[in-house]
């Protein structure tokens, strides 16, 4: 595949760079491209030819669409190889985070939707109950997916999922990798607290 | 010596064996582990990617619980859980603001005194001042290992101070030569085995743990040995699958750094339970132990 011309949005620019900027922490402007992110991104392979500086070189060009939705801010792992090797400190995998943040909030039809249903399955655990129950949340997850793929009519992936995971879970419970019990922690009282401050924050 | 200890939700569910395993060497070594009171979950990697202030608001929680309890170093064998517990620590050192904030929400509050270590620095203490070394009783000549870090170790989505170098680390490999274990060098002991990815995408896990598998079998390895539960699970549960797309004949064990020194120090393998591995690693322990009694 042929790289894309950039569209250039002056109009947008700013408003948008300020936005990653502050949500991320990262000083996008301190890009110069020198493309050792790229050179170092664990899913370079699976990305074509999005790389974490062009991600950035869109977002500084007010390109908001395309830097909402690619296959690199959902395919990346987090695993901060680009920001460890920046030359200019800029962490580029937070502006992942940061742009699927944005994409959900802007209730974009995110490009691999299981991965962000994982990361709420999982946060959501971990708040409820003030400790992840791997069992719990999977089952959430597992739900989830299936119900996607039923209203896409896709009954094929559900098979070839449900498959997957339950020779995982047959394996795991022959090891005794399975855990029945259920965790707590009494504390969650502060934690729901904590994501109520949390909510109040992003509507101020 | 007593040391605040931080489980973390893994090392009480499906790695339950190196919860086991970290207790049962620190007592060996002098050092007892004392499980946090009512600690939380960490949020993980997952937090980062759904609410930032979450992402340091819950590893807050056990900070300030740890401090209220009068520890002054928490061990965090969880690579994900330290690096989340690592990071909230000195965000809420640069943004008074933000731990104030994090604070009055909190029954033990956040002072910022608490060493936070990662079961590498807190093994290597136990390496400094010889307790290693004296419990030592088998060579395990013939074991060599690929010592896998992975990302969470290595590499912090915020600048903190790491006491190993980020793209080659030697942690677990001085840990080993301690235990007269020569590690074998390789090209991917910092590469990310996909975490998570391992459910919701697993196309490009498998091959990110693909390459991990090569090189570790064409530098002749025979077992991992790695410090985070995630990358142990994925190594471990999909490298059958993994090596049979991708024609690789081999299969290696992936050990906790636990469970190699709990062998180094005779521990039997029941014991440290690596019956639980799904790529079996008794098998090659034992061989090891049955070769050094013929060389008696």
């Amino acid at each position: 595949m042929t790289v894309p011309t950039i569209e250039v949005n002056p109009a947008q620019a700013q408003p948008f760079l300020k936005q990653v900027m502050d949500r991320s922490g990262q000083n996008l402007s301190a890009c110069y491209q020198c493309r050792r992110c790229a050179a170092g991104c664990s899913v370079g392979d699976e990305t074509d030819f999005f790389t974490p500086n062009l991600l950035i070189r869109m977002v500084v060009l007010g390109n908001r669409q395309q830097a909402l939705s690619n296959e690199l801010v959902w395919k990346c792992v987090s695993c901060y190889t680009c920001g460890t090797r920046c030359p200019n400190d800029i962490q580029t995998a937070r502006i992942t985070e940061t742009l699927k943040k944005m994409a959900k909030e802007e209730h974009l039809e995110p490009l691999q939707p299981q991965i962000t249903d994982f990361h709420d399955a999982f946060v959501r655990s971990g708040i409820r109950w003030g400790r992840v129950n791997e069992m719990e949340f999977m089952g959430a997850y597992e739900m989830k997916f299936a119900l996607r793929k039923l209203s896409a009519g896709k009954f094929g992936a559900i098979f070839s999922e449900l498959n997957t995971q339950a020779r995982l879970g047959m394996g795991m419970m022959r090891h005794r990798r399975m855990h029945f019990g259920f965790l707590m922690a009494k504390g969650r009282k502060e934690i729901k607290a904590l994501q109520r401050k949390s909510k109040q924050r992003a509507t101020q | 010596m007593q040391l605040a200890y931080y489980p973390g939700c893994s090392l009480q569910q499906s790695s339950a064996l190196y919860d086991v395993q970290s207790r049962r060497i620190f007592s060996e070594l002098g050092a007892e582990l004392i499980e946090i009171d009512d600690w939380n979950c960490c949020g993980a990697t997952s937090a980062g990617k759904v609410d930032d202030f979450m992402a340091t608001a819950m590893p807050a929680r056990n900070i300030g619980i740890a401090e209220r309890d009068g520890f002054s170093e928490i061990v965090i064998p969880c690579s994900a859980c330290y690096s989340r517990t690592l990071v909230a620590q000195q965000r809420l050192a640069d943004d008074t603001a933000l731990k104030e904030e994090i604070n009055s929400e909190l029954g033990a509050r956040v002072e910022g005194s608490l060493k936070i270590s990662s079961i590498l620095e807190a093994l290597e203490d136990r390496v400094k001042d010889g307790a290693l070394k004296e419990r030592v009783v088998h060579k395990m000549t013939g074991l060599r290992p690929v010592c896998y870090y992975g990302c969470m170790l290595t590499r912090f989505p915020y600048a903190v101070t790491v006491p190993d170098d980020v793209e080659n680390p030697q942690g677990m490999e001085r840990i080993l030569k301690a235990l007269k274990i020569k590690a074998v060098d390789w090209n991917y002991k910092t590469a990310c085995c996909g975490a998570s990815a391992a459910v919701n995408d697993p196309d490009t896990s498998h091959n990110l743990m693909a390459r991990i598998i090569k090189d570790a079998v064409s530098r002749g390895a025979n077992c991992f040995v790695t410090t985070c539960p995630m990358c142990q699970m994925n190594l471990d549960a999909q490298q059958d699958a993994i090596c049979r797309e991708n024609d690789i004949e081999e299969r290696l064990p992936v050990f906790f750094i636990t469970e190699v020194i709990g062998a180094a120090m005779d521990i039997p393998p029941e014991e440290l339970q690596t019956d639980r591995h799904f790529v079996d690693g008794t098998t090659l322990l034992k061989e090891l132990e049955e070769h050094e009694e013929k060389g008696k």
